[in-house]
Parts: structure tokens; sequence; C-alpha cells
């Protein structure tokens, strides 16, 4: 049997070509097919990419200098009681305490298009092939397995593994006969506008919180909830990104008008909601208009969570294999984390000349022993929001906003995040040292708009100041250095003991959230001032480094 | 491989996006199939349909952003939806 590649990769989005980079580093012929003209330019979503995806995800993404807009280090959550009168109540609870942020963040925004473009160049420059133009409308299958993929010119490429990243619309998966086509109410419209706005007015008056607004239908303002959607808003690097959603089908029956109710939520948000019509609107300018869906609710859905992820030949990576978040409607780190365990799974069957559906289930064993990707496709607080609604229950409308994007959200993300933390650090000790470069470098980028591809290096490391404060950092990262072995030895240590006892922090989370919120409110609130000085030092510090200390 | 000079299209309605011509038509209505229920008209926010004589149509896919709506509001499966050709339809850089 003559194969024209060892894998071929469907889609260069944000899964694709992590799966190709790895697949390409192993030595394998790897060939990446993209249905638009240039990588990134038919990927639409509103983006903070949380940063559990940077911390496990794809190590060359966490080691490098992806393109991103602004780093996040909290959410402030708007419930719109009453738009009119201006009645509008806030939870901002979830934040990064100063002096950590804004150099250590929740996730970074990023546009979609820069971000693929840059990931795919990392696989092509591994070795990677990148076929772009062409759409992929079927799969070569033979003998009940996967063995390539077809073209729209009829084209057959063979290769001995395939993996799917095709995105949430999953056409080859269900033309294959993998997947189905998802019912509408687990879809939802995100409505996307994107507008330009002057960067210093957005540090001024967004900072780098991220805005949340949730309300009653009646208001038809932020969000057209009712049904577990909302209106996010964040503050890019001199661009403001605005999104707001609706399931495509509400109940067995009833399908709402989202042309005209989108256009009119719009219109009443940009024109009602205060701080859009105070803050934003004066000094914001529309540059774009577009939209996409996503499948939000799959993972709510037992049956369809439990539909194939793999088959003989052929493995699903990403929004394909239903992995968008319920809560924060965020698919890019499922997919680089499902990428990654994709790619290892690829090169480990075909090691073992066995791409058997059988051999490749151990692609959905790691997928659902993974605590981040089944809490990310799990969440049912933003879904639950419709029962709030119906209920008019203002109560239980704050209780669910503060449990999914307030602090609440310790109650059940403390597990899988310490779990995964403690993991990774048994392993791989060492990854302290990347995570802490990590932070530093991706805010010195953002800065300093220093990227891959951008040109603005020049300057960084002529007349600085701070010479010494380089000599400090550089002894504190450079491996084997007495205190810094030590503070590795002391976490790898408390990491061991701490594993076990991981899966009690949600339930203890519970219990002591009432105690643990004031008191951290309470210490935010007093140390404003001198950790605001604090926040302002560090990043002066981290901004005048030589770059090349954050390098890993 | 042959280059064929691309013809741009964009549309004051959405701003930040830009349509390559040549897509072919790569969503269809099964006619038989429909039961003119209007869902499709509903969810396209580039207006792409219209109901004539009880049954759904496609107007022009102008404005087409590809994100499958139509597609999965149909209950009686009657909208094939596939890809435009590939390197045509929408593109943005604002995603």
């Amino acid at each position: 049997m003559k194969y024209g590649y060892d894998v071929i990769v469907v889609g260069a989005g944000f899964g694709g070509p992590v799966a190709a980079k790895k697949c390409a580093d192993a030595g394998l012929r790897t060939l990446m097919i993209e249905r638009s003209e240039n990588v990134g330019e038919k990927v639409i979503s509103g983006l903070t990419i949380p940063i559990y995806g940077f911390l496990f995800g794809p190590a060359f993404i966490r080691d490098g200098n992806p393109p991103i807009e602004r780093p996040v280090d909290g959410i402030i959550n708007y419930i719109i009681k009453d738009v009119e009168k201006g009645d509008i109540e806030i939870d901002d609870s979830l934040m990064i305490p100063k002096p950590f942020s804004p150099i250590y963040a929740f996730g970074y925004n990023a546009y979609c298009q820069p971000f693929c473009e840059w990931e795919a160049r990392k696989a092509v420059e591994s070795g990677a092939e990148l076929r772009t133009s062409t759409v992929v409308t079927d799969v070569i299958m033979e003998a009940g397995s996967v063995k390539g993929v077809i073209t729209e010119t009829g084209e057959k490429i063979r290769s001995r593994i395939v993996i799917d990243a095709e995105g949430s619309q999953g056409l080859v998966a269900v033309k294959a006969g993998i997947r189905r086509r998802y019912p509408p109410e687990t879809i939802s419209l995100a409505d996307v506008y994107d507008y330009k706005m002057p960067k210093d007015l957005l540090d001024e008056i967004f900072g780098f919180s991220i805005r949340f607004c949730w309300g009653w239908d009646e208001q038809r303002c932020a969000p057209p909830l009712g049904y577990g959607n909302g209106l996010m808003v964040w503050p890019y690097r001199d661009s403001i990104h605005y999104v707001h959603d609706q399931c495509l089908r509400t109940n067995a029956s009833s399908v709402p008008n989202l042309r005209k109710m989108l256009a009119e939520y719009h219109d009443n948000i940009t024109s009602k909601l205060p701080w859009w019509k105070e803050n934003v609107a004066p000094h914001a300018e529309l540059r774009g208009h577009m939209w996409e869906n996503f499948e939000i609710y799959v993972g709510l859905n037992q049956e369809l969570r439990s539909m194939p992820n793999h088959t003989d030949g052929m493995i699903l990576v990403g929004d394909v294999a239903g992995l968008e978040s319920t809560e924060l409607c965020d698919g890019v780190p499922q997919a680089w984390i499902s990428a990654d365990i994709g790619a290892d799974v690829a090169i480990e069957a075909l090691k073992a000349n066995d791409t058997s559906r059988s051999f490749l289930s151990r692609y959905d064993e790691r997928i659902k022993a993974h605590p981040i990707l089944q809490w990310s496709i799990s969440g049912k607080n933003r879904f639950n929001l419709r029962y709030a609604q119906k209920e008019h229950d203002l109560k239980k409308l704050k209780k669910l906003v503060h449990s999914g994007w307030g602090l609440g959200a310790i109650t059940h993300l403390s597990t899988p995040l310490m779990r995964m933390l403690c993991r990774h650090i048994i392993v791989e000790p060492s990854i302290l040292m990347k995570w802490s470069k990590m932070f530093c470098r991706y805010y010195f980028n953002w800065h300093h708009g220093r990227f891959d591809d951008s040109e603005s290096l020049t300057h960084l490391g002529k007349g600085r100041e701070g010479q010494e404060d380089d000599a400090r950092l550089r002894t504190w990262f450079r491996p084997g250095q007495l205190f810094t072995t030590m503070v590795i030895l002391l976490v790898w240590i408390l990491a061991i003991l701490i594993y076990p006892l991981t899966g009690m922090l949600n339930p203890s989370m519970k219990i002591l959230l009432p105690v643990i919120e004031p008191i951290y409110t309470g210490l935010i609130r007093m140390s404003a001032p001198w950790a605001g000085r604090l926040s302002r030092r560090r990043v002066n510090r981290v901004a005048n480094r030589d770059p090349s200390l954050f390098e890993v | 491989m042959s280059i064929t000079e691309k013809t741009l299209r964009f549309s004051k309605k959405f701003p930040g996006v830009e349509w390559i011509d040549g897509t072919g038509n790569f969503i269809t209505v099964d006619t038989p199939k429909c039961k003119g229920c209007g869902n499709c008209v509903k969810v396209c926010l580039a207006d792409c349909y219209e109901i004539t004589e009880g049954k759904a149509r496609i107007k022009n896919l102008d404005l087409c952003m590809e994100c499958g709506s139509c597609w999965y509001v149909c209950a009686e499966e009657a909208i094939v939806f596939t890809w435009p050709k590939g390197g045509t339809g929408f593109r943005t850089k604002w995603g």
C-alpha cells in the first residue's frame, strides 16, 4: 500500500497546526489542508484564550512569541436589571489581585487570523506541508478504515492516519458517518463586532478586564438571555471586540428571529448601556462585523458527548470533537490540548503500525481523563441562567453569574486546575521556570508589540536602565542555581503532597467560599494603594528587561 | 495550478469582511423536502433566504459567512450545506 503522507491534518485553525507541528517534529510526513486562501482568515471568535491553554497546552506556544492583543486579569460582570434607568449591579470579584497582575494573567486576548497563521508557520517550519485553498469533502474509506482524504476536485490524497481539526460544523466527520449534525439548541450563533479605539483610552477605561453583561429578556438588551447566552466585551490592544450570542433553537419548536433580534439588541446595547454610551461610543469606530457558530451545549448532552472522537485511521480534535467550553464559550485551549494528545496518539499508532479504532481509543481515554477538558465541557452555570430568567429570580441570576464568572468559580475550577498544575510540576519540576518566563515574556511582548513576526525588536537592549536587575533575574532563571533549585524542589514536594488531596478542593471551597470571599475582597481593598504601586514597578521592571532573559 | 484573477466584493453592511468570488452554489435547497417553515430566513444574518410559494429559496449567497445556521435549523434536512470552493468566500482579519 502506498501512502503519500503519514499524517493528513484537516484544517489550519487553532488545533490543526498544533497536531501538524507535533507530527512533523516526530519525523512524520505531514500535510495540513486548509480551505481558506490564507490561514486563519475564516476563523472568527471573541477571544480570550484562558490561561490553562497556555499552561497545559503545546510547549511551542507556551515557550514562543505568539501575537496577542492584551493580557486579561479579571472579569467584570454587569447584571442589568433595568437598562433605561441605569439600574445595574456589578460583580467584579474574579480578579488577579495587584501586584501580580497584569504580568500574571487569566488569559490573553487575540485576533484569530494572526494567531492561527503564527501557529501554522511554526508547523511549516517543523517540516509540515501546508496546502491552502483546498476543501476536503470526504475521507477515503477502505475496508472500514480511513486511508486519506478526498478534496473538492475529486483528488485522493492518501495517508496512514487522518487528524480532523475542521471545526464545529464537522462536515467531513458527518459525511464520513462518524458524527451527526448537532441539534440547533446546542449551537450558538456568535454575532461579533470589532471597534477601533485608541489604546490609551482602553488602558484607562478597561485596563486588563473583560466585561460580561447579563440581564432580562424584556430589556431587549444585553444579553439575549433566557437561554443561557450573554454579551461579552474584550479590550484588545487598540480595539474592542464585542460578541453577543444566542442559541439557534431555544426549545423543541421555536427558532428565534436572530437576524432581527441580534440587530435590535446591538442597537440597544450601544445606545443605552451607560458605560458603552458614555465611555466607549464617543471614541469607538466600527471596523468589523462578522459571525460564526459554535457548539456551546454539546458537552451537556450525554448522547452527543458520547459520539465517537476517533475511528479506524482517524482522530477528531477540537471543535469537531465537541470540545467547546459550555461556560466560557472558549474552544482554543481544548483544541490545543486535544490536538496535542491526538498527535501523541497518532505518533504512537504509526510507530506500532496500528491505526485501528481499538488502538486509537487511547485518545478518547486521555481526553476523558483530562481534568481541564472535562471541566470545561461540563459547566452548567451558563446553561442554568435560563431558569433564573424564566423565574425572574434575581438572586438566582446573581448566584449563577458569581459561580460562573465571579469568585464562585473556585468552587468548580480549583480541583481540575490544581490537579493539572501538580501533574505538570511532578513530571517536570523545571516547568515552573518555563511558566514564570512565559508570563514575563508574554507581558513584555505585549508591552512592546514584539512578536515573532514583528520588526520592533531593535530598540530593545539599547540605553536601557537596570542592568543590575537583569543580572539578578538572570541568576534567578539560571538552571542549577541554588536558590532556584531549592524553590523548585520545595514546590515539587508540595505538588506531590497536595496531589492526592486535590479532589477535596472543590468541596472545601464550597464550604469555605463564604469565609474566603470577605477576607479576599477586604485584603484587596486594603492593599490596593500599595499593591498598585508595586504592580507598576513590576511592570516597569519586566518591560525594561533584556528579552533574552525570558527565552526558554 | 491555474492563476485566475480574483474578484473581491465588500459590503457597507458588514465592514471588515471581504468576499472572494467563485464560490459556486455551495448551499442548496432540496425543494421537495422543504416545508417552508422559514427557520432559515430567521437565522440567516446575511439575509440569503426568502420564502416564495411556501418554499425556501436562496436569493443569493453574496454576504454568506459560511456559519451553517441555516443547515443546523432545517428540521427537514432540506438544506445541503458545503464549503465554498477553496480560497473563495468570505474572509476577515478581525475575527
